[in-house]
Order: structure tokens, then sequence, then C-alpha cells
């Protein structure tokens, strides 16, 4: 091993066993803002206040549950107007894609009822993150609001696939289904 | 900017919307023209004269320095044509019935009666390059050679009786050859002598009696006109002798003939232009023959064989044949033949010699060249040439006629002296068989044979090819056994059908070959199998000759089988009420309206059972009525009246039939005990003056696909779909008006009336109608729509659909029932469910006839209406599309409307060229179309008949579900193959490449 380190070149050997850590020499300073400095700064002005026993904890003052929940709250509230946002786009697509059936307009059809419902079955794991135990409440409203917002996307695709003409809603949808009037007596021609 | 987008947008969807018009408007109907690889394909054609008559058949050179020479006849349907000896074509025909005569309608004894005399006259000057004929009220004149009419001349009140070429050697007219017609004209016997160049009157002879005129002759020197003098039932023959120069008369002499001659039939012969020509008549017992030399007094009498029951005289047409003449006698064992040579100074007829009596049918023909003059006799197994002059034979071949034995009912023929030192002849006959084929005998051998006896059709109809009967019943074996029992019975036969395994595989290269090659699979030899779209099937045509036909649809038309069903006499036509072919027992019957019926094999032409038609028979139709007892044949009796039935016999149904004069009624049966009585339940009678010209019923298989239209808005407009309706077409003569009726069968309602205008009678008044519209032709008058004042006439085509109710989405007032009833009006202000009739009319640039509409299995495809182009020869098919009745008017279609296929409103529907499904072919004289489903939806098989035979396929939305011929199979295989044949050489090269590559240092 030694001897093969011998032959290697310092960089080789240096790349294989990275020397030390050097800590920071002494003559440089630390950037304006790095968090030595800063922490330094704080530190020293906390510490006439309170004890500094903990200095990197108590860099920042953590936000109280009711802020955190409040937080979380209007993040949640992000998360379930999002569907509508994206709607104007859809919609305008949605118009300039045209009524025929082609593969372009067929596939904006499916992605428009895919993600609603993908979006209604995954309510759940959507608003996992921002759910806690106290503001399970306030949460169930915007999931409630979410899934509305869902359907309102729905809707939209409904409103493409009737447009299309795909929607069984006229009498000639279900003309395969009605039956012939059948006369009662018959006749033959003798003529 | 702002403004700029919306508007884009605007015009973007404007453009849209235009496209799509444009797309409907301009390829608005499917009209699939004939390729040219499918003809002879999918189509075949028979084209055909009718059966040559005896006295307007003959040889003729049509060149007068060309040995060559044409065969020329008049057939019994009125068909003018020439046909090459050589090879059978046809080279030109003239349908003389066009002229505007119905000869059917017209019911003088000359015409149609085939007794000596038959329909029509033509003849040939020697050496003249035309031929002259008349029929009816006509005499045309043709070149010989191309069929172009020469002239015309129309006898508007008089009616042709004879025609004669005369052989004359008149000085200032050079060489030239002139007609004589001779006319009846009411009371008056005219002769007119024409020009033949143009058809002028040279001299006319006129002489106002009451006599009968028979026929005209002509010797050298003068014209001799005979005529039947006396009452109806005992004639005197009487003889006029003409100046050939002046049409002056010379003399006239009376032949006392009273106990002999009783009518026209009577006279057997009257001598054409031969030197001496004579004139023959027998007595009633047909035990002696009298003779007399035209323009003498005498007659001479001669002793006919024993139990003789006809007698036909051959003598030689030319001046310049010496003057002998044959006298064929036929018994009902054999027949025989006398000649007889007249002398020109004398004017005395001796007999020569007299062949022997053979047994079995035999004919006889004359030809002459030159001064000789040659008799040909064919009898059933020989074919004997003979000399006038003596009985020495002089060729004798035995008789080959292909197939079943014929035997020739008359003949012309044409004798060739062969040049060399020992004498040689020739001899080609044209014969009449008596399977109605016209065959060409050459030294006794068939040269070919047409089948002539195809035309003249009454009525046709598709069979499907008898399915193994085994199959069948080992089927319903199957279905009525216990299911155990079904299932040893099925793998027993599974086993048993193993034994054709191997025919089945050595057949499949040859399939598949013939599959990627486009040419058909080679038919299993003499046998008949279905194919799995449903194009094989056969024909069943009856003929008016009484003759039975089976034609192979899926074989280029072919005469599978011809049966006799009855001797009709000539000149009579097989009345035949109806035909059904049964494809569960393979069997197709035939009902006559005399009280006849036959049953034959559909496959075969085998017949079963049959009963001759009775000429008392006192039916008027018949009609295969539903009974407790299964189908059965209800005979109507004349006026339409039906006897009371027992009530196991007793139809379901209403019958409806004619009275006779003109009315038509319903008639039901109550059932009273053991015995149905009949009643009358109603009766449609026409107003005064109208006189019912059509009816069109629906097909007895109509499928409809949808019971309604869906409209461009996605409204449903309900179809009007009672099978208990029929079309009648009236005519009112003293207005010259059509009067269109749409009667309910079951009560006689009037459902709908229209009434058009400046109709003229004459032309074709038709009808047709399916599912829930209908079509009628006519020539009728318009009023144009700028200008109501003026009124145009043309003919025209009105077109009508039935729907439940004028709004969409309503089903009318009978809403959701499931069944109605025509008796039972549903309430009582408005009374009986009227249909909504929406109807159009157009305007045709050419006459139609024979409508028929296209049928497919399902009814999903679209319709065409197929009709026949009396002057153009052709079939058209007019897609519904274009005959659409809710087309907008005056405007432009909305895009719901160009949604729905609606074009804009034209009054004229141009018959396009490409819509014509016979293309080049010349189809001559179709009486009528059937139409048939295949198993494909997209097809439709047709078939055509009347004088010649014509049948195809059509797709009226295209062949959808079929490739087509211009499926390219070999390109499609062999990319594959070429494909397998890439990867299996690349596939080692790649795989050694990426091992290779592994086995690489990274460098």
């Amino acid at each position: 091993m030694s001897a093969l380190a011998k032959q290697m070149p310092t960089w080789a050997v240096e790349l294989k066993n990275p020397p030390a850590h050097q800590s920071k020499q002494a003559g440089l300073p630390d950037p304006p803002g790095f968090p030595s400095s800063q922490s330094a700064a704080t530190s020293k002005s906390r510490s006439q206040k309170k004890d500094a026993k903990d200095s990197k904890v108590a860099q920042r003052k953590p936000p109280t549950p009711e802020e955190m929940d409040t937080l979380k709250l209007k993040k949640a509230w992000e998360v379930a107007l999002a569907p509508i946002k994206s709607l104007p786009m859809t919609a305008i697509m949605m118009y300039m894609s045209g009524n025929s059936l082609q593969i372009f307009s067929i596939m904006m059809v499916f992605m428009a009822f895919k993600n609603p419902i993908m979006g209604i079955l995954t309510t759940n794991q959507a608003f996992e993150r921002f759910e806690t135990e106290s503001n399970k409440a306030r949460i169930l409203q915007v999931k409630l609001a979410y899934v509305a917002m869902q359907l309102v996307a729905l809707a939209l695709g409904v409103w493409k696939v009737n447009s299309m003409g795909l929607l069984p809603t006229t009498r000639s949808d279900w003309l395969a289904w009605e039956t012939q009037r059948e006369p009662v007596e018959r006749a033959v021609h003798a003529l | 900017m702002h403004l700029q987008h919306p508007a884009s947008r605007l015009s973007l969807s404007h453009l849209l919307a235009a496209a799509l018009t444009c797309t409907l408007t301009y390829f608005p109907q499917p009209v699939g023209a004939v390729f040219r690889d499918e003809v002879g394909h999918i189509d075949y054609h028979h084209a055909l004269l009718g059966l040559p008559q005896r006295e307007t058949t003959f040889f003729h050179r049509p060149r007068r320095d060309d040995r060559a020479s044409l065969l020329y006849t008049l057939s019994d349907l009125g068909i003018l044509g020439a046909v090459h000896p050589g090879s059978g074509e046809i080279v030109w025909r003239q349908d003389l019935r066009s002229g505007g005569d119905d000869i059917y309608d017209d019911d003088d004894e000359n015409v149609g009666d085939g007794d000596g005399f038959g329909l029509g006259f033509t003849r040939a000057g020697e050496g003249e390059g035309w031929i002259v004929s008349a029929l009816g009220r006509a005499v045309h004149a043709w070149d010989a050679v191309s069929g172009r009419n020469q002239f015309s001349v129309r006898f508007d009140n008089g009616v042709v009786r004879d025609l004669e070429v005369m052989e004359m050697t008149e000085q200032e007219g050079g060489r030239r050859k002139d007609v004589l017609a001779l006319v009846e004209e009411g009371a008056a016997t005219v002769l007119r002598r024409l020009n033949p160049t143009d058809g002028s009157v040279v001299w006319e002879f006129r002489e106002v009696t009451r006599d009968v005129p028979l026929q005209v002759s002509t010797n050298v020197e003068k014209v001799f006109v005979v005529s039947l003098k006396g009452t109806a039932g005992a004639y005197n023959l009487k003889v006029t002798v003409l100046d050939t120069l002046t049409g002056k008369r010379l003399d006239e002499m009376v032949l006392g003939t009273k106990a002999d001659v009783h009518g026209k039939k009577d006279v057997m012969f009257v001598g054409a232009n031969s030197a001496a020509p004579i004139l023959a008549w027998t007595d009633d017992a047909r035990q002696t023959l009298r003779v007399n030399v035209l323009g003498t007094k005498t007659r001479q009498e001669f002793a006919l064989p024993p139990d003789t029951f006809a007698v036909e005289i051959h003598a030689p047409h030319l001046i310049q044949s010496q003057p002998h003449f044959l006298v064929h006698s036929k018994t009902s064992t054999g027949h025989k033949g006398e000649v007889f040579h007249v002398d020109l100074k004398t004017n005395t007829i001796s007999k020569a010699y007299s062949l022997p009596m053979l047994p079995g049918p035999g004919a006889f023909s004359t030809s002459s060249s030159g001064a000789s003059v040659y008799f040909t006799r064919i009898t059933e197994d020989e074919v004997i040439l003979l000399s006038s002059q003596s009985h020495g034979v002089l060729g004798r071949w035995p008789l080959k006629i292909g197939g079943s034995k014929a035997v020739a009912i008359h003949l012309v023929s044409e004798v060739i002296k062969k040049a060399g030192p020992e004498e040689s002849y020739a001899v080609r006959s044209a014969a009449v068989t008596d399977a109605d084929n016209w065959v060409l005998i050459r030294n006794g051998e068939e040269l070919w044979a047409r089948p002539e006896g195809l035309t003249g059709g009454v009525t046709a109809t598709f069979a499907e090819i008898p399915d193994r009967e085994e199959l069948a019943k080992s089927l319903e074996q199957e279905a009525h056994s216990s299911p155990l029992q079904a299932y040893i019975h099925r793998v027993k036969r599974h086993i048993h059908d193993l034994q054709y395994l191997p025919a089945y595989l050595n057949s499949i290269p040859s399939r598949v070959m013939s599959s990627i090659l486009g040419t058909d699979v080679a038919p299993t030899a003499g046998k008949l199998v279905r194919d799995s779209f449903g194009f094989h099937k056969l024909v069943v045509l009856a003929t008016k000759r009484g003759r039975v036909y089976g034609l192979d649809a899926g074989n280029n038309g072919k005469v599978l089988w011809s049966t006799r069903a009855f001797k009709i006499p000539k000149g009579r036509r097989w009345d035949v009420k109806g035909i059904q072919a049964d494809e569960s027992s393979g069997q197709t019957t035939i009902l006559g309206s005399k009280d006849d019926f036959v049953v034959l094999k559909t496959d075969t032409g085998d017949i079963i059972d049959s009963r001759a038609p009775n000429p008392e028979a006192t039916t008027q139709g018949a009609a295969l009525v539903d009974t407790p007892s299964g189908q059965q044949l209800l005979r109507i009796g004349p006026d339409g009246k039906i006897e009371d039935l027992p009530a196991a016999r007793a139809p379901s149904q209403t019958v409806v039939t004619r009275t006779a004069d003109g009315q038509l009624k319903g008639v039901i049966f109550v059932a009273n005990g053991t015995n149905s009585r009949a009643f009358t339940s109603w009766v449609f009678s026409l107003p005064k003056g109208q006189r019912v010209v059509s009816i069109a019923t629906r097909p007895p298989h109509d499928a409809v696909a949808s019971i309604g239209r869906v409209l461009g808005d996605r409204t449903v407009k309900y179809k009007y779909l009672n099978p208990n309706t029929l079309v009648l077409g009236a005519v009112d003569h003293s207005s010259r008006m059509l009067v269109v009726y749409l009667l309910d069968t079951v009560s006689g309602q009037v459902l709908w009336v229209s009434k058009h205008n400046g109709i003229d009678a004459s032309k074709p008044i038709e009808c047709a109608m399916a599912e829930n519209w209908f079509v009628c032709t006519y020539f009728g008058q318009y009023a144009l729509r700028d200008n109501s004042a003026q009124s145009l006439k043309g003919y025209q085509v009105v077109v009508a659909d039935l729907y439940e109710s004028d709004k969409p989405n309503d089903r009318g007032p009978l809403g959701d029932a499931a069944t109605f009833s025509s008796l039972d009006p549903i309430d009582v202000p408005t009374g009986v469910v009227l249909p909504s009739v929406v109807s159009q009319s157009y305007v045709l640039s050419a006459p139609i006839s024979a409508l028929q509409v296209t049928q497919t299995r399902q009814g999903i495809s679209s319709r065409q209406v197929l009709a026949y182009l009396p002057e153009s020869h052709g079939i058209v098919g007019i897609p519904r599309m274009v005959l659409e009745p809710r087309r907008p008017v005056g405007r432009d279609p909305t895009p719901a409307e160009a949604e729905e296929g609606l074009i804009r409103y034209h009054p004229a529907i141009e018959i396009d060229p490409k819509s014509v499904i016979t293309h080049e072919r010349d189809v001559l004289g179709v009486g009528k179309i059937i139409t048939s489903p295949a198993v494909v939806e997209s097809t439709s098989l047709v078939f055509a008949y009347g004088v010649d035979i014509f049948g195809t396929r059509v797709a009226p939305s295209f062949l959808f579900d079929i490739l087509g011929k211009g499926f390219n199979k070999l390109a499609l295989v062999g990319t594959v193959l070429a494909l397998l044949a890439g990867v299996v050489t690349l596939a080692p090269v790649v795989k050694r490449k990426q091992v290779n590559m592994r086995w690489e240092a990274p460098m």
C-alpha cells in the first residue's frame, strides 16, 4: 500500500484520501451575511437579554402552532384553488380544438376527465401535509372547496363532451332502442 | 389588434363551415362509377334479339362485291338485327317497337300471331346494301352494314300488311330496286311503291273494298296483290294484277276457296319474288294441297301424306332462280318433302321427286346461288343437302349440336359450291331449335349457339343456391334431440367431416394465390356452392314462350339449365302472376293466371309438379296467403271474385284484388263455423275517366335499419312504416292528368293524393316504393318558378317521403303505441292516422322506365333508384340522396342541413354517365329490373330482363365491407415478406456487432 502510495502522484493520493478539512483560516473574515458572522452578531445582542446557552436554536423565534396552522391553511387554500386557475386556459384550448373527433380533442377530453377525478380521489393525500390535529375542521372546508373546484373542472369536460355530441341527451341517441310500430292487420296483394 | 382577433376567428369558423358545405355539396352523392377491371367480372350481359322468325330471317351480302354475308333477322319481339355468321356476335340491332306502337296492345290478327305471318316483315334486295323492314305502321330501311337508318315512312292511318322488294329491271331507274308496301287503311287496301333511297312514293294503288289485304308478290312484269274477299270464315282469294311501272290495275281474278280458307292462316304461302310466284292453300283436313300460279286462273291439286297436320312451302326468293319449290309436310310421326317444278311457259306445276319420309321432326330451308336452288334438310341427327333438280344427295353430315339433343324448328341456309375437280359443297344453316336457341350449324357441326329464348322474360327472381340437404337435416335433428345426444351427434358429424379436410387443405394454396393475385377462386367443377359474400346466387327466369331458365348470377350469368314448363302457342304469352323461390326446400314455384303452376328444383330445373294452363280457366290471379294450415295458394277468379273457403284454408290477411272495371278491392274472410265467408271490406274506385297505369308496393324484403331520420339538430323525424300501403298511378286521358294515390290496403283509405298535369300517357309512367318513400316517373308539364305563367314539358320524377308527424321528435297521434290498426281510428275528430308527406319533383334529362330500388341485407346502406334508360339503352342508378324531397329550395342549406347531407334543391337531375351501371354496354329493351340483397351489407345484386339479360352488383354506399380489386394484396404481402427477410438477414449482423462492442476495451 505504502509502496503504491509512494508511486502515486500526490493529487491521486489526495483524491483517494482527502486531507482533513482545514478550519477556516483566522485571517480571512466571513463574507457579509454569512451565518457565522450573523449568528455572532445576534448572539452578541441576544446574550445581553438572555443566556446564550443554546445560541444555535435560538437563532430565530420559531412560529407558534397557531401561526403554523394559519400558514398551512393558507397553503392549503392555494392548493384547493389551483384547479380553477387553469380552467380559462383549458376552456380556450377546448374551444379551439373544435368539436370533431380527432386525436387532439379526444386527448383533451380524456385529460379533462382524468385530472378532476384523480384529484378528487387523491384529496386526502393532497392535503395530508397541511393537516394537523388542530386545523382539521378548517382543512375540511378547504377539502370541500377543492372537491367543488374539481367538479367545476369536470363540468367543463362534460360541457366539452356534450358539445362534441357524445352525450346521449337527444332523441336520436335513443332511436336504436325504439321499436317499429307493428301493424295488427296484414294485406296481401294479388294484383 | 384587439378587433382583429375575433374577426379572424369568425372568418375561420365561416371558412370551416363553408369547407364542410363545399365537401358535401360537391361530393354529395357517392356515385360509384364502374371500374374498368370490374367489367365482365361483376357484371354480365347477354345481347340478344329474340327468337328469329321463319319468314324474316335470311343471309344477305351487304356489299355487292364482297362475298361475306351477314345473317339478318327480325325477331318475334320486333328487334331487327344483323349477326356475324362466323362468330355469332351482333353487328347491329334496332328496336322497331320504339316507334310508339305498343305491339302487344294491338289485338290485330296479324300482329303477334305467329302462324304463317309472324310479327313484321324484313326483306333485302339481292345485291343491295340495305334491308327494309316493316312493323306495325312504319316502314324503315337500314344500311345493311352499319344498321343506320336510311329512311322511315310512317302510315298513320294504316297497318303494313306485307312488304316486298321489286326485283326490277326497270330501264329509266337503272339498277334500282324499289320497295312495295301493302298497307291496310281501314276498308282500303293501299299498295305503295317506295323509292329505297329516300322512301318517297313512286306510285300508289288504292282500292276501297272490304277485302282483307293478305300479301303482295311480283314477278318480272307484274305486281300481284292477294287479298281475301268475302265474309269472315269463308273467303275467296282475290288476286289483283298491277302494272309495275304505273301501278294501274291490269286484271283481277278470284279463286273460289270458300270451303278451304277461313282466315289468313289458311293461306299457306304466297310465292315471293320467284319467277313464277305461287299461291298455295290446303283443305281443312290437310289432305290435298292446292296451288295456283299467280296470274293464272287455274289451280292444281296434290295429295298430301296421310296424317299431315302442318304444311310448309319453301321456295327461292330470287328472280334468276329456277321456279322450284318444296312442300314440307309434317305428320305426327315424321316429316316428308316433295319438290315441285313450275313450267314457266305453260304455268303448269309438276312433281319432280319426293324425299323419303323420315321419322321424327325435321326442317327444310331453301338457298339459291345463281339459278340453282338447294334444299337443306335437318333431321334429328343429320344435315342433308339436296339440289332442286334431282333427288341426288349433294352432301350429308352427321348433326352434332352440343349438349342436349335439340330439334331444329326452322332454319335458313347458305350453300357454297366449292371450286375443285369434284363437286363438293359447304352449307351453313342458322336454325332455331325447340330449346329456343339459335344455332349455326356448319356442315353438321355447331359453330355457335345464341340463347335467344332468354328474351321475352315475364318474371324472374333471385334464388339462393340450395344448401346441402344433409347439413340442414342433421342440424334439425340436433335441435330436436336431448343435449347429450345432440352433442354426441355433433361430434360424430365433425369426425365425419374430417374426410373433407385433405381436400380443404389442398385447396388452401390455390385459394391464397388467387386471393393475392385477385383472380376468382375457380368454381368447383360442376358444383354450385354459395360464397361467403352472398354474390353467388341463381336467377330463375320465366319467359313468355313458356320456358324457364336458371342462370348463375355468380358466374357471368351462365345458363345453368332451361326447361320448357309449358308449350305456349306462338304469339301468345305465358301470363305469369307470381314467382317464389323457397330457400329451405330449394324449389321455385311459378304461378300463372290460367290456373297453371309449375314447381321446379332451383338448382337443376327438374319439374317437380305442374299443371298446364287451362284456356277456359276462370282465374285472374293467384296469391300466396297465410292460413291456419300454413301458406296456401289462393286463386282469384275473374273480376277479383274469391270463393268462400273452409275455415282452415281461409287467409288471415286482407287480399287485395282488382275488379274487371279497374277498381281495387280488399277481401277479408270471416269464419263462420267450419266455413269462412269472403267479404269485401273496401272498394277503391277511381273517378270517372281515370285508368290505372302503375301500381307499386313495398318489396317483400325491405329491411329498415332505423325507424327515424336523424336531423342536423339531433332530433328525429319518425318514418311512416306501414307495410300495408301501395302507390297507384292513374291517368285521366281527357284532362291529361296523372293522379298518384297512396292507399292503405287494409282499410282502403286514401292516405295521400298528388296530381300532375299535362301528362303524355304514351310515355312510361311508373312508380316504385321502398321503406317510407316512393318515386314515380312520368312525362308531364311543369311551371317555371320565376315565371309561373310559362310552362314546359319534360320527363319528371316525383319523390315523396312519408313521416309519422310533421314535427321532429314526435311519433304522431299514436304516440308510443307498439301496434297500430288501420281499421281502428284513434279518435273521432282526426279519424285515421295520415302520414306527413314531404314531396318534391325533379326534371330528368332522359326518360326512365322499369324503376326499382336497391335492396341490401339490413337496409343500412343508402339506396339507389335503378331505372332503364330506353333511349340510351342503359341502366342508371340515381342515388336516393339526389332524389331527396327535403332538399332546401331557393337557399343554401344551413350547416345543420349540410351535416345531414342535404344539398340545395336544383330542379334538373342530369343523368350522370358515371352512375350508369351498364357503362358502355348496349342493353336493349329492359322491361323489368329485380334486386336482391347479398350477405355483405354494402352490395345489392341487380338483374335486368326483357330483351337483353344484364346483371351486376351495385354498392350505393361504396364497398365499405369488402376489399375492392384495387386493393393491392401483392404489395402488402410483398412488403411483409421483404421486412421479414430484412429482419432475418440483419439480426445476426446486429448481434455480432453488439458482442464485438462488449469486447472492445474502453479507450
